[in-house]
């Protein structure tokens, strides 16, 4: 069986990866780890009316979570900050890899730190 | 000269205009960046007559009652966004219904002429940007005088 992680996701993450600090929330321990920034363009229609902002994201490989003890049940409101931002991760979705889920990516879904559901 | 539709759309923004805490107010943009918000547009409403059923005689020019109906817009991101957007839809329905220069001189409701002026409505939609966004659309309805001697 094929090393998705040494064959493919290590030499991305090598290439297009930044350093990132995930706090798991309500804990002060930091993690060091890599993520590629997938902070994408974003807009939504009021009426006629588009607003237009950015929905911010990033991708980060779950075998690397692991080894620094961050579970599923850590990823939702954690502190990520990388690229000069910190950000809160509101919500996540897995890409699983042909090795298996826990072998694949997260993509973090993010929202301005300190913010909070309105 | 005397054109009510653009009185009112013009009055309507300066009224929108004065509703504390937002960052712009506009007439028609359709573009509207993260950094100008809370923000909130007015649209050019369409019109609608009854003078498709008029069979009357009457000679074209004539005064007609015309319907109005604009639609603002108010946009906002942030952690209590749904309590932003409640508290700017009170202050918009307020000013537009209580103005004395919409009610008095340009529409000319109640005791001032047979215009009126309605809230009919609003339709709201929230999402994820890079903080919570929500968006509100409200609908006015100005019935007025049409002279088309004095356009």
């Amino acid at each position: 069986m094929i090393d998705y992680s040494a064959l493919l996701y290590d030499p991305v993450y090598a290439e297009l990866g930044v350093d990132a600090v995930f706090v798991a929330a309500g804990t002060a321990g930091e993690a060091a780890i890599t993520v590629i920034d997938d902070t994408r363009q974003k807009s939504l229609i009021a009426g006629s009316a588009e607003v237009r902002s950015v929905g911010p994201g990033a991708f980060a490989r779950i075998p690397e979570l692991a080894r620094n003890g961050i579970a599923r049940a850590d990823y939702v409101d954690a502190t990520l900050s990388f690229n000069g931002r910190a950000w809160t991760v509101r919500s996540y979705e897995l890409r699983g890899s042909p090795n298996g889920e826990d072998f694949g990516e997260v993509r973090f879904l993010l929202k301005e730190a300190a913010s909070t559901d309105g | 000269m005397v054109d009510v539709r653009e009185d009112i759309l013009a009055r309507l923004l300066e009224v929108v205009a004065g509703i504390p805490n937002l960052r712009s107010a506009q007439r028609n943009n359709v573009d509207i960046p993260e950094d100008l918000l809370p923000a909130a547009i007015v649209f050019d409403g369409d019109e609608e007559t009854s003078d498709a059923t008029d069979a009357t005689m009457r000679p074209p020019n004539r005064p007609t009652l015309v319907t109005m109906t604009p639609e603002i817009v108010i946009a906002q991101q942030a952690d209590e966004v749904g309590s932003d957007i409640t508290t700017l839809r009170r202050e918009l329905i307020r000013r537009v219904l209580t103005d004395a220069e919409l009610n008095e001189q340009i529409v000319k409701t109640g005791r001032h002429g047979n215009g009126a002026i309605r809230y009919l409505g609003c339709q709201t939609d929230v999402g994820w940007m890079r903080s919570l966004h929500g968006a509100l659309r409200a609908q006015f309805a100005f019935k007025y005088t049409l002279k088309p001697d004095e356009l």
